[in-house]
């Protein structure tokens, strides 16, 4: 029994947020003498603060309503079953699938001049080039993801984590997992293309013709994988009982395995990678639509906030002034030397149509294979 | 015996009630009414609600863009259907999910029938709710959790591998996972109580009696069990077989999580249609649609075989 | 002659080792689930290197996760109800009889079991809409009745099909109709097919995500609730989560078996 350690680091956590929504309620009481009603929000588990939500509920009387989703796909199509009468006012939506929503309607343009904490979010993300579609701007940033090369630090070498070749060398063979889709973008950066498309929109030949190298570089390199993976928690599972040493992982699950304890390091290679943003985003036809932005503007009041959600989730906040609300190990978590951010860049979608009707196809050859 | 007599007597009385009675003339009157009568709720249950859905779905599937967005004309077409027809590389995990599907069909079944037939004839009746019980605990636990502690039971730091390594018997672990072990594994676990169930109701049926008959007249073991429990048992593996192979055609969670980089299946693909780029809905849905049809047709030839077999074995 | 009762005994040893070593097998995953939800770390998985019992606390303080508990049970009770009913009465039309268009019924009624889990969620979905049920308990509990209504239909033709038909004769002959036949003898006949039955019911329910995810409303069931906190990683509160809906579900099977067995005594 004497090994029984009664821990308290998630209650700590969850103070720790409390006070982050103690420390805003100023602009709310402000907004709370028009509202009443409620809010529905579509979004991936802690993304909302808990205490935040209450905070918010008991100085605007606006109930909140959240509703779990698990993926990105399920989220879309479910929207997609229900316009165009939404049960929906807010979901949360990756910055480079803007376009399959902005495409079929589902979203309503952001008028970011009804945040009055716009100016609150980092210009990085608010002011980024993927993220004014038509014109228009389509959702509040509030996390930042990214893909990098994670490895066990104490099997791979931070030397061998600079490039994504060790990701497919024989020294390492079975030992090494990724997402299909997503490496074919990073093979294509290896190759020294375009992963976005954009420099092939006129040439869809050329797009053709690169994606059926980038395929057969996959092919060759299928008796190296030790897994095709989808989803982050896989991935944390095949680190933790070591049935891989290295992969290509998003940074927010990499970040959660850090934190707590493991030794694995994130790098961003040299050939580069790319980065997205979720954004909180207001559907079309939105029942409660005043009530989003009462929501979201109070969401963006305070970097406490910003905070709280990168403690759940691993991500990268897109707030100012964050990193004092972050313990050492998250800061060191959710920070990446100058020299290699200055290697990523963001998904962009203007070329999804083209991307994807090449992508797709690529993705089941190469499982098929 | 009061219960019995009591019982009789209450439904005595309700066979005589006068408007009983006559509601019971009215609709028996004749076959054909009784037949009608008893058929009409089923024939429309399935049609409003089985087939509804579906109709929905394959109309989806004949269309070129769904959901329709603004400012788009939806046509209908067949290209969906014509895509799988026409690209080689959705065949593998088409077959591959058939095959599969047998193949686990076939080992559930392997793996179960001695299990039953333990639970069924040498357990005594008094236990045997008890024994059949502790083996349905298991299967309470939800598919991602059981498959989450499958990870790790067979990982390289797994249970397993740090059992073999304690006792001295290997020195490197061994890599189970993410290979047709790993997901064999997995699957087992799915489908085995839909295999468990009707074999034991059926064996549990069998008279012990008739074995030892059998025993009597010199039958060996395996001959016994050739000549007298597969026979009379076959209708429990055939709705067993059925069952499971239904079921495996439709996993999707199991075999993604526990896999390998070759074991995709075509629920996988389906599902891939829906989830990775959207506006896909139409070759999704058309895709289903053969692959519920292949399903279909399967298992109608796999119940004709059945019930041949029995009339060839009750002769 | 002599050996027989040794070959007996060599095949019962035999079963009996085929027999635990299956209960080893399903065992051993559930042992690993319940242990990991002491884990103190947030992901499960070896070595552990210490303990706690927050997980489980945890979730007993946890209003939302009991609540779920609670909606996922009644729609797996509620939708295990209908099913059985309607899987008897078409099983019932079904076996032994010969009519046009019974091959066309019988595919339609298994159709639901053939199509994967997402799409039979979008169709569900549509459809839903299409007559105006509104997402939530009534949508899942409609979702789930249809889809587990051919497990009811395969279980129970096969039962039904070992009837014997001198039974039901015996009891025409005295006069019963076949409502009450059928409730006299075929029934109680039927009894182990239904509870098998409803056990697929139950769990197939209580386990579904894809179907209550596109059905519901605000309130996740458990497998929602699961699918969701996985997106943060497999900790072992989901394991603490797993365990303690199993241990309140076994109670309230063992409960259900004690009352039953009381009823059946007392009348």
């Amino acid at each position: 029994m004497s090994r029984l350690i009664f821990n308290r680091r998630r209650f700590l956590g969850t103070a720790a947020a409390t006070g982050a929504a103690l420390a805003s309620p100023v602009y709310l009481r402000h907004a709370s003498a028009q509202s009443g009603g409620e809010v529905n929000i579509w979004t991936y588990n802690d993304f909302v603060p808990e205490a935040f939500r209450e905070q918010f509920e008991a100085d605007t009387g606006i109930k909140v309503n959240v509703r779990l989703v698990d993926d990105q796909g399920k989220q879309f199509n479910l929207l997609a079953a229900e316009q165009p009468n939404p049960t929906v006012d807010i979901m949360t939506v990756a910055g480079h699938r803007f376009l399959q929503f902005i495409e079929n309607d589902l979203l309503a343009p952001m008028d970011a001049d009804r945040l009055t904490n716009w100016g609150k979010i980092d210009p990085i993300f608010s002011e980024g080039d993927w993220a004014t579609i038509n014109g228009n701007k389509w959702g509040v940033p509030i996390l930042s993801g990214m893909e990098v090369l994670s490895y066990n630090t104490e099997v791979v070498s931070e030397e061998e984590a600079q490039t994504w070749d060790t990701l497919f060398s024989e020294k390492y063979k079975g030992q090494n997992a990724y997402i299909i889709q997503d490496m074919l973008s990073i093979v294509m950066l290896m190759k020294g293309y375009d992963g976005n498309f954009i420099e092939y929109a006129n040439d869809h030949e050329r797009a053709a013709e690169i994606m059926a190298e980038v395929q057969q570089f996959m092919i060759d390199k299928k008796p190296l994988v030790r897994k095709y993976y989808d989803g982050g928690a896989e991935f944390q599972q095949m680190m933790i009982n070591q049935d891989i040493v290295l992969g290509h992982s998003w940074n927010g699950p990499a970040a959660a395995l850090i934190n707590d304890g493991f030794p694995l390091g994130m790098s961003i290679p040299r050939e580069g990678s790319y980065g997205f943003v979720y954004t909180f985003n207001i559907a079309n036809n939105a029942p409660n639509a005043d009530n989003a932005y009462t929501f979201l503007d109070a969401l963006l009041s305070s970097p406490e906030i910003g905070a709280a959600m990168t403690k759940a989730s691993g991500f990268i906040s897109t707030y100012k002034d964050v990193a004092p609300h972050l313990t050492e190990l998250e800061r060191k978590s959710t920070s990446f030397p100058e020299e290699q951010l200055a290697k990523l860049q963001f998904f962009r979608a203007e070329q999804n149509e083209l991307k994807y009707s090449l992508m797709d196809p690529a993705v089941e050859a190469i499982k098929a294979a | 015996m009061t219960e019995e007599s009591s019982g009789r007597t209450f439904w005595g009385r309700l066979a005589a009630w006068g408007p009983y009675h006559a509601l019971m003339r009215l609709t028996t009157a004749s076959p054909r009414r009784q037949f009608l009568i008893l058929a009409a709720f089923p024939i429309l249950w399935v049609l409003t609600q089985h087939l509804g859905p579906m109709l929905q779905m394959i109309r989806v599937s004949l269309t070129d863009a769904y959901p329709v967005a603004q400012g788009v004309e939806q046509n209908f077409t067949l290209d969906n259907y014509a895509r799988f027809f026409g690209d080689s590389i959705f065949w593998m995990p088409f077959f591959r999910t058939l095959i599969f599907a047998g193949v686990f069909t076939f080992c559930t079944l392997i793996i179960t029938y001695p299990v039953a037939y333990f639970l069924a004839r040498h357990v005594s009746r008094k236990n045997q709710m008890l024994f059949l019980l502790l083996l349905l605990i298991p299967f309470w636990v939800g598919e991602i959790v059981r498959t989450y502690a499958i990870m790790i039971l067979l990982g390289n730091t797994g249970a397993v591998n740090l059992l073999l390594k304690s006792l001295g018997l290997i020195e490197r672990p061994i890599p189970f996972m993410y290979t047709s072990f790993s997901m064999g594994v997995g699957i087992v676990y799915l489908t085995a109580l839909y295999m468990l169930l009707p074999l034991y109701s059926a064996l549990e049926k069998l008279p012990k009696s008739m074995n030892e008959a059998a025993a009597d007249l010199g039958a060996g073991a395996w001959t016994r069990f050739r000549r007298v429990s597969l026979p009379l048992t076959i209708e429990g593996i055939s709705s067993g077989c059925t069952l499971v192979f239904l079921i495996s055609t439709g996993f999707y969670a199991t075999p993604v999580l526990l896999g390998g980089p070759s074991t995709t299946v075509f629920a996988e693909t389906i599902a891939g249609f829906f989830h990775v780029a959207g506006d896909e809905w139409p070759t999704g849905a058309a895709f289903a649609t053969i692959m519920f049809a292949a399903a279909l047709v399967l298992t109608a030839t796999f119940q004709k075989l059945m019930s041949a077999l029995r009339k060839g074995e009750k002769q | 002659m002599n050996d027989r009762p040794e070959l007996f005994r060599g095949n019962r040893i035999f079963l009996a080792c085929v027999y635990w070593a299956f209960v080893l097998y399903v065992f051993v995953p559930l042992i690993l689930m319940v242990v990991m939800g002491f884990k103190d770390s947030k992901f499960i998985g070896f070595p552990i290197r210490s303990w706690t019992l927050d997980w489980y606390t945890g979730v007993f303080a946890d209003a939302e996760v009991l609540s779920t508990f609670g909606y996922s049970t009644a729609i797996a009770v509620l939708s295990t109800l209908i099913s059985v009913f309607v899987g008897i009465w078409i099983a019932v039309m079904l076996e032994g009889r010969r009519f046009w268009g019974r091959t066309a019924v019988f595919g339609m009624t298994v159709l639901p079991a053939l199509v994967p889990g997402i799409i039979s969620a979008i169709a569900f979905r549509i459809y839903a809409r299409w007559l105006g049920i509104e997402p939530g308990m009534g949508a899942i509990v409609w979702a789930h009745a249809v889809h587990n209504v051919p497990f009811v239909v395969l279980v129970v033709m096969a039962r039904l099909s070992t009837l014997p038909r001198s039974q039901i004769e015996a009891a025409r002959d005295l006069g019963a109709d076949p409502l009450i036949s059928f409730i006299r003898i075929t029934l109680p006949y039927l009894v182990p097919a239904i509870l098998g039955a409803s056990i697929f019911c139950l769990l197939l329910s209580f386990d579904d995500f894809v179907r209550s995810f596109f059905l519901g409303g605000y309130e996740p069931t458990l497998p929602v609730l699961i699918f969701a906190k996985l997106r943060s990683g497999m900790s072992p509160e989901i394991n603490a989560i797993a365990t303690i809906a199993l241990i309140l579900t076994a109670a309230i099977g063992i409960w259900a078996e004690r009352f039953t067995r009381r009823m059946n005594k007392e009348t």
